[in-house]
């Protein structure tokens, strides 16, 4: 029966067209959505490249400086930016704090758009107020980009939805399950191997339409195997749940126009409510703090200290000794105060900076704890996860690059507390960032999606009577 | 005949559990969104209220200081909420609430509310203008898939044909019996959030006039939605086509027309990197006055001509200090260096919006969302006008602040400290949104696309009245 089944549905499927048209539509979405991840991340790629070449050229310039000033030359640059001052290396010669793309970044834009790919932090500005979005167009951030990640999460369901919502009660439309039922076989075997051959179908064409568009816009992705299963498997995953679910709706439901209505239903409770629902929900229960009182409390303190500068270094160089320099006939300047100040300010803002990261880490645990609730927030937040641009990753490089801020800050002090010239042999040692991305592994989400999708088709297969198709 | 199927439908209607289920659901989801906008709006509102009160406080109590370090010092613009809101909150959550006005640089705003979401955020938030947008059109589709359909499968068509009826007053029943809960079910919302807003407190520039606008706009968004699922039902043969083929028309006029736009348009015309741009605005900086640099080639130009213009040899003769003089001058070089830099970003911007209107043909849903966020105050072109009017405040500071150094300081003095009450002086910044009349002229050209689709949808639904 399987033989006879396999034989009709794919005659049925080329004579109707759907085969060819889902090509087409495929082909063409996932064209367009790669090749659009691909012209983000190219010129990501390129403005990095682009500002990391810029700090070599000006490294060169400042070396040739630092040495004619070791030689005694005079330098025609105003007095502030010479470089032997530590802190005109701190301010005007940033190093490049970038976060690269992956392999995979293509995918999906996730928080890219949001979020700037590098930053050079210098000395005197505040941790607390570096400022991570991207200048974008925030039309563009409300519409979101038509990515593969959307392509997979939101289109390729309704595809499914509209390529399956009719396969039974189709033929109790048409009078031809009477007939069907006739030949020894199982109803809910004969759906589930209609089904099954649709989903078989489906993959075939999205996993050749995939691979020409990879081949033509990204080949080198080829290389690395892993990633590139990774991808099939867990859209396959995500594919095999949406057919589970036209199949319980299928023999649930009635006639093709409440299947539909129930199928997209469901779609839109996993697609568009949960997602929403949950993220108002971490709102509610993890309130962000507001950032407009964050500012409030940071100007009152800058307002206080600057009335106390001299005071707070006083009281920072007997916190630091190691700041403290043991020659009398050195003084202390501007930089000396500020720095102290900027340290006491940053001290001090530290409780509330870090209510913010702690809400944000709550809210991302309560999402963690209840996606399963949506397969399509599962399958967002894992093509977020391989396109290494999901909050996390984002978080983890704004962490590492406020930590590097600070690695910049402590080694150009020890120069100024010391009173010391920046020379040229402390080039070499001067602190560089590169970024650690976190290890992880979709393999929990495939399976989960796959559980998912087994302990609803289960109960569908076992419970369901087949007589209870025909109460007509 | 009209009021025949009036009636026949919204029978049907009241008895078909799905659609009472649908309605309960979007009523809910209203009701729900609004409760939670109203409790956001006016947290936000009194945030921005302390945050000015407050921040003011901290400039004037600055206490005896040298006026340019007070402008490093500097001071913060916050960005007010809008009554409107409420029902569309617009690219609100991804700009920044606040811009520090500091001497010698523009800033861009700073704490979007999206930077601080997790990627859940990026989904769409539960707010009035998502169920506005999205979940009615649904509901006009689940309501109105089948109207024509459903009488070919129970064989109706057919003894309704042999009645003679009249094709068109039968259509324009079947219109009406469609329209009318939608048409209820926004008044009730609206008219809600109006006597809402109303009744708050500091309800800021709410105006009825506003909301009517609005109201009219989502009215005319569902009168296209309403002609293009009823001419599908004509068109198709059976509901469950019919269903899918809307919902085709629904994903690609509201999630994927839109997110293509933003491709297309970030493609054709893109905005640089914020390092890209700063970088421009830098080497342009170090092409002009750097007022802080007594020694360059400007400088030194500006000091020979304020010479030969006041007729004497050294800088000391000058009836003001030329030092603070130089730091205006340089302030207002950066100025224009930044207003061109911005002009770019902002030309870039208009060709990005042509390109939205373009692809406003396959999507009734881009001229319906831009109205709505231009009306509610929440679009991005508020969001350029309130930087641009912060921008002319932190110039007036910067003058203001200069001015009273190089009046009261000779050349060459140093440590001038101005007196702890002068801060006061400084007026306070003031921001109002654009008005209704204004909003309507500049989106003029989205109010013509969104009428070319009502004529259009009309026309659509109307001449088929034969092929049924």
């Amino acid at each position: 029966m399987l033989k006879y089944n396999f034989k009709y549905e794919l005659k049925f499927l080329l004579r109707s067209r759907w085969i060819q048209l889902l090509y087409i539509i495929l082909l063409i979405v996932f064209g367009f959505s790669v090749f659009n991840g691909k012209q983000k991340v190219d010129k990501i790629k390129n403005t990095i490249v682009a500002a990391e070449k810029q700090v070599k050229e000006n490294d060169i310039m400042m070396l040739k400086l630092i040495d004619s000033i070791e030689q005694g030359y005079k330098v025609s640059v105003p007095r502030w930016t010479v470089p032997t001052n530590p802190m005109a290396i701190g301010n005007y010669h940033p190093r490049v704090a970038a976060m690269k793309p992956l392999q995979l970044s293509f995918i999906s834009t996730g928080q890219a758009d949001l979020y700037t790919s590098y930053i050079k932090p210098t000395v005197s500005a505040d941790d607390y107020a570096l400022n991570f979005t991207e200048m974008t167009s925030p039309i563009q951030l409300l519409f979101g980009s038509f990515d593969l990640a959307f392509v997979i999460v939101y289109l390729i369901p309704l595809l499914i939805i509209a390529f399956s919502f009719n396969v039974f009660s189709s033929e109790k439309e048409r009078g031809s399950l009477r007939l069907i039922a006739s030949q020894p076989i199982q109803i809910n075997i004969w759906l589930l191997q209609k089904l099954g051959l649709r989903f078989f179908w489906l993959s075939i064409i999205f996993i050749s339409t995939i691979t020409i568009i990879l081949l033509i816009v990204s080949s080198e992705i080829f290389l690395q195997p892993r990633i590139y299963i990774t991808l099939l498997a867990l859209t396959l995953a995500y594919m095999f749940f949406w057919f589970v679910l036209a199949f319980i709706i299928n023999i649930w439901v009635g006639s093709s126009a409440n299947n539909a209505v129930a199928l997209i239903g469901l779609w839109i409770i996993f697609v568009l409510l949960v997602p929403s629902v949950l993220n108002q929900l971490g709102n509610t229960i993890y309130p962000m703090p507001s950032r407009t009182l964050m500012i409030n409390e940071m100007r009152a303190k800058k307002l206080e200290v600057t009335e106390k500068q001299d005071e707070i270094l006083d009281n920072f160089l007997r916190d630091h000794p190691e700041y403290a320099t043991n020659d009398p006939s050195q003084t202390t300047g501007f930089y000396h105060r500020y720095i102290a100040s900027q340290k006491l300010i940053k001290e001090e803002m530290k409780p509330l900076v870090n209510t913010f990261e702690n809400q944000l880490k709550n809210q991302q645990n309560l999402t963690r704890s209840l996606k399963w609730i949506s397969p399509a927030l599962i399958m967002q937040e894992s093509l977020n996860k391989l396109a290494g641009n999901s909050t996390e990753d984002y978080e983890n490089y704004r962490i590492q690059v406020i930590n590097f801020a600070e690695t910049w800050r402590e080694y150009l002090n020890t120069f100024l507390f010391n009173n010391l010239d920046f020379s040229t042999n402390d080039y070499i040692n001067l602190p560089k960032f590169e970024m650690i991305r976190d290890k992880f592994s979709v393999t929990s989400a495939i399976l989960t999606l796959l559980l998912i999708s087994i302990s609803l088709l289960l109960p569908g297969l076992v419970f369901l009577n087949k007589d209870f198709y025909f109460d007509e | 005949m009209i009021t025949k199927t009036f009636i026949k439908e919204i029978k049907e209607m009241v008895r078909d559990g799905r659609v009472k289920l649908s309605f309960l659901i979007v009523i809910i989801l209203l009701g729900v969104t609004l409760w939670i906008r109203i409790g956001h709006y006016q947290n936000i509102n009194e945030q921005y209220k302390n945050a000015t009160i407050t921040e003011r406080e901290v400039w004037n109590g600055q206490g005896e200081k040298n006026p340019h370090s007070a402008a490093h010092f500097g001071t913060y613009a916050f960005k007010p909420k809008y009554p409107l809101s409420l029902i569309d909150q617009g690219v609100d959550k991804y700009v920044g609430i606040s811009i520090f006005l500091e001497a010698h640089k523009r800033n861009e705003s700073q704490f979007s509310a999206a930077a601080d979401q997790t990627g859940l955020g990026r989904f769409g938030d539960l707010s009035p203008d998502f169920i506005l947008l999205f979940i009615i059109p649904l509901l006009i589709i689940l309501l109105g898939f089948n109207s024509f359909t459903k009488e070919r499968e129970m064989g109706t068509l057919k003894l309704l044909k042999s009645l003679g009826i009249n094709n068109w007053k039968w259509m324009i029943g079947k219109w009406i019996s469609l329209f009318f809960p939608i048409f209820i079910i926004s008044s009730v919302l609206f008219l809600t959030s109006g006597i809402l807003l109303f009744n708050l407190n500091d309800f800021g520039i709410f105006n009825w006039s506003s909301l009517l606008w609005l109201f009219l706009i989502y009215i005319c968004y569902y009168i296209v939605f309403i002609n293009i699922v009823l001419f599908v039902s004509i068109k198709a043969k059976k509901s469950g086509i019919s269903l899918v083929i809307l919902l085709s028309i629904w994903i690609i006029s509201c999630l994927a027309a839109p997110k293509a736009a933003s491709n297309i348009a970030e493609s054709k015309y893109h905005y640089p990197t914020k390092q890209e741009f700063n970088t421009m605005i830098m080497k342009d900086k170090r092409n002009g006055l750097d007022g802080h640099n007594p020694w360059s080639k400007q400088a030194i130009l500006l000091e020979k001509k304020v010479l030969k213009e006041y007729g004497v040899d050294s800088l000391n003769q000058l009836p003001f200090n030329f030092t603070a003089y130089r730091t205006q001058i340089g302030e207002e070089h950066e100025a224009e260096v930044y207003f061109k830099h911005y002009k770019y970003l902002r030309e870039q911007y208009n060709q990005q919006t042509n390109i939205y209107k373009s692809l406003a043909i396959i999507s009734p849903y881009l001229p319906t969302r831009f109205l709505s966020m231009a009306i509610s105050n929440t679009d991005y072109a508020t969001h350029w006008d309130f930087s641009d009017s912060a921008e002319n405040y932190r110039i007036k500071t910067q003058k203001f602040l200069n001015d009273n150094t190089a009046q009261n300081t000779k050349f060459g003095e140093r440590g001038y400290k101005a007196k702890a009450d002068f801060w006061k002086k400084l007026p306070a910044f003031n921001y109002n949104p654009p008005k209704l009349n204004n909003i309507l002229i500049q989106n003029k050209s989205n109010l013509i696309i969104l009428g070319a689709w009502i004529i259009f949808s009309f026309g659509l639904f109307l001449f088929n009245s034969k092929k049924i």
